[in-house]
């Protein structure tokens, strides 16, 4: 089937989306499953009286199947109780809908997990015991392969005429306000500056926060650089996504890494 | 209201002047080419005649020409067949980062016959950087594959320099013209191109047809074996219905080219400016002059290629995205991906790629529907977050 070959029921939801938007309050429960990497992220939102869910909302970044899937699951679950709920399959919303096409059954039938995950985290928060099946945080080593192998062939420790950067793709690394700064200057020669964080927002002053909030760099949170990768200058760098704990390459010309 | 396509890259209507021309090739002059009696003449007569009409389209000679039943048979016998055939002198190939998937699968079987390949990045517009190409050469190089232009981006690769690093260093180029072909002039012996890919369907003749350019002294060795037609690089009873189909696309395409070209320039134009302009956080994939004038290639942020894809599914719309979910594997495009985007970024691009049955009315139709249906997406998109100005 092709990817595009959806169920009118689908096609329905996809259109007209049902319940679309948050919750708020001491008795909503959300859930958040997915990354941007594999193209579908969805939030849902639950609101719990007792142990009944009386309400549910939700916002998804995805394809069509993504859509309609966390359209349906809301429209199952109101009513329902936790246990209940916790119960709901992918395959539960899939048949729903009439069916997925094959390979939409896994990567964007998710809707169900973003369910289970918003009742663990209710339970969790009301001291309940939760099975907790991953969540063992490795300990990260900091260790950045290849930066002094490309000093000088595209790996910078200071930046004195930005016009070296030229058109280049710039990876700037995160390390206090002047990283910013630097950031924020290349996008005068550049259409492509990247900010690398590996916290997930960025501290600053108001007045810099302002300027790199109006300016073109791309903000990258929660990842960290491993390798600087090139034959003879940097051509790649090996990022590490911490929220994901996923590793993928990215092409770049240039990284500035100002201590 | 009418249907409107813009996904020309990936499909084109037949010009019924070629289905014309095609016509009496079915029933009344069916003759075999390899025949010799007066009915097999008539075929070889025009398979000869269609072969110097194509010949002439790329500057090329009659005899260097190869008809194939696709621009992807072309390239295997191409890649495939020259790497075999010049083994002795070098195992090494070089081939971009952008290149059509047809040719890095085709990289990966050579790898898996103990070749060695090499991919040359590109700048954030997709263009090849011919420097870095040059040191990417060794002894053991053998052949360069470069698209002339990428079928997703429409950026135009630097041709006639790397033809010419090419030259210098003895080394076979091979180029997949496919998305080139028809929108930009092609002259094989101006661009030192030795090798060449081009399919029928892309200039509006009939699908099921390519054509492999394959210079003097730059032979292969055939994948497909039989009778020995095609001069035996590729045999087979020629399609001579669909070769005459192909002469005519040619020959009208080499006379309105020229004004075809500006009129989908000016179409290209006026959308790239005006969903820059009417859509906030929206940007530009490929390179802002040196792209193929068919070719508008849009990102948005925050959502995602399928869901805009269905999007104007609904309204009649065809177009095409960078998305990995309406892609075979699930992977976003490796052509953007190579461009330097991130994945969710790759992820929420749009193709428009106009032809010669577009109308202003059907650029004007795409135009409106595009502002709301990003603003319906955003809407949706949980990590849509606009920039603040």
């Amino acid at each position: 089937m092709k990817s595009t070959k959806y169920s009118e029921k689908v096609l329905d939801h996809f259109r007209n989306p049902r319940n679309v938007g948050t919750l708020e309050g001491d008795d909503v429960a959300v859930g958040r499953v997915g990354n941007p990497t594999c193209g579908d992220i969805m939030e849902l939102f639950i609101k719990i009286d007792g142990d009944k869910i009386t309400d549910a909302k939700f916002r998804t970044f995805g394809c069509g199947s993504a859509i309609a899937t966390t359209s349906m699951t809301t429209e199952m679950v109101k009513g329902m109780t936790l246990d209940e709920a916790m119960e709901l399959t992918r395959k539960d919303v899939a048949d729903e809908l009439d069916g997925l096409p094959p390979i939409k059954m896994h990567c964007s039938n998710l809707a169900a997990d973003a369910l289970h995950e918003a009742i663990k985290n209710y339970r969790r928060e009301r001291g309940e015991e939760v099975p907790d099946e991953s969540e063992s945080v490795k300990e990260e080593v900091e260790c950045l392969v290849g930066k002094d192998a490309f000093l000088g062939k595209g790996v910078y420790e200071s930046v004195e005429n930005v016009d070296d950067f030229k058109d280049l793709r710039t990876l700037v690394l995160y390390s206090g306000d002047e990283s910013v700064d630097i950031a924020i200057n290349l996008t005068e020669v550049t259409d492509r500056v990247i900010l690398l964080t590996p916290d997930e927002t960025l501290v600053l002053n108001p007045d810099l926060a302002e300027r790199l909030a109006r300016s073109s760099v791309k903000k990258l949170y929660q990842s960290r650089l491993l390798e600087v990768r090139g034959e003879f200058e940097v051509e790649k760098a090996l990022i590490k996504n911490l929220d994901e704990d996923e590793d993928y390459e990215m092409f770049i010309d240039a990284v500035i890494i100002i201590d | 209201m009418k249907d409107i396509y813009l996904d020309y890259q990936s499909a084109k209507p037949v010009d019924p002047r070629v289905v014309e021309a095609m016509h009496p090739y079915f029933t009344e002059k069916y003759g075999n080419p390899s025949a010799l009696h007066h009915v097999g003449d008539v075929a070889t007569d025009a398979l000869e005649e269609s072969r110097k009409s194509i010949a002439r389209f790329i500057n090329a000679d009659e005899d260097e020409i190869i008809f194939t039943s696709g621009a992807t048979e072309a390239i295997n016998t191409a890649l495939i067949g020259y790497a075999v055939r010049n083994r002795s002198k070098g195992n090494h190939i070089i081939i971009s980062e952008v290149e059509h998937i047809s040719i890095h699968n085709i990289a990966k079987q050579l790898e898996r016959m103990d070749f060695e390949v090499t991919k040359v990045p590109v700048d954030q517009y997709g263009r090849v950087s011919v420097s870095k190409l040059e040191r990417r050469i060794k002894d053991e190089t053998i052949l360069i594959s470069i698209g002339y232009a990428s079928n997703e981006i429409g950026t135009i690769q630097p041709i006639r320099e790397i033809g010419k690093l090419a030259e210098e260093k003895g080394i076979a180029f091979h180029s997949d013209a496919v998305a080139a072909e028809g929108l930009v002039p092609i002259d094989v012996k101006r661009d030192g191109i030795h090798l060449m890919a081009l399919s029928s369907n892309d200039i509006y003749g009939p699908k099921g047809l390519g054509v492999l350019y394959m210079r003097k002294k730059y032979r292969v060795n055939p994948l497909i074996i039989g009778g020995g037609q095609e001069r035996g690089i590729r045999s087979g009873s020629e399609d001579v219905a669909s070769i005459v189909g192909m002469k005519a696309a040619a020959e009208i395409m080499e006379k309105e080219m020229p004004a075809e070209v500006k009129r989908f320039a000016g179409y290209r134009d006026k959308m790239i400016k005006q969903i820059l302009e009417e859509v906030p956080d929206s940007y530009l994939n490929g390179h802002p002059t040196e792209r193929l004038a068919s070719n508008t290639h849009v990102r948005f942020d925050g959502i995602e290629g399928e869901s805009i894809l269905l999007s104007f599914k609904d309204k009649g719309i065809a177009i095409s995205t960078g998305s990995a979910c309406t892609s075979k594997t699930l992977e976003p495009s490796h052509t953007l991906i190579a461009t330097g985007l991130l994945h969710e970024e790759a992820h929420g691009s749009l193709q428009i790629t106009t032809g010669r049955f577009n109308t202003d009315d059907d650029i004007d139709r795409a135009l409106e529907a595009i502002p709301e249906i990003v603003t319906r997406l955003r809407k949706l998109s949980p990590i849509y977050k606009p920039r603040t100005v």
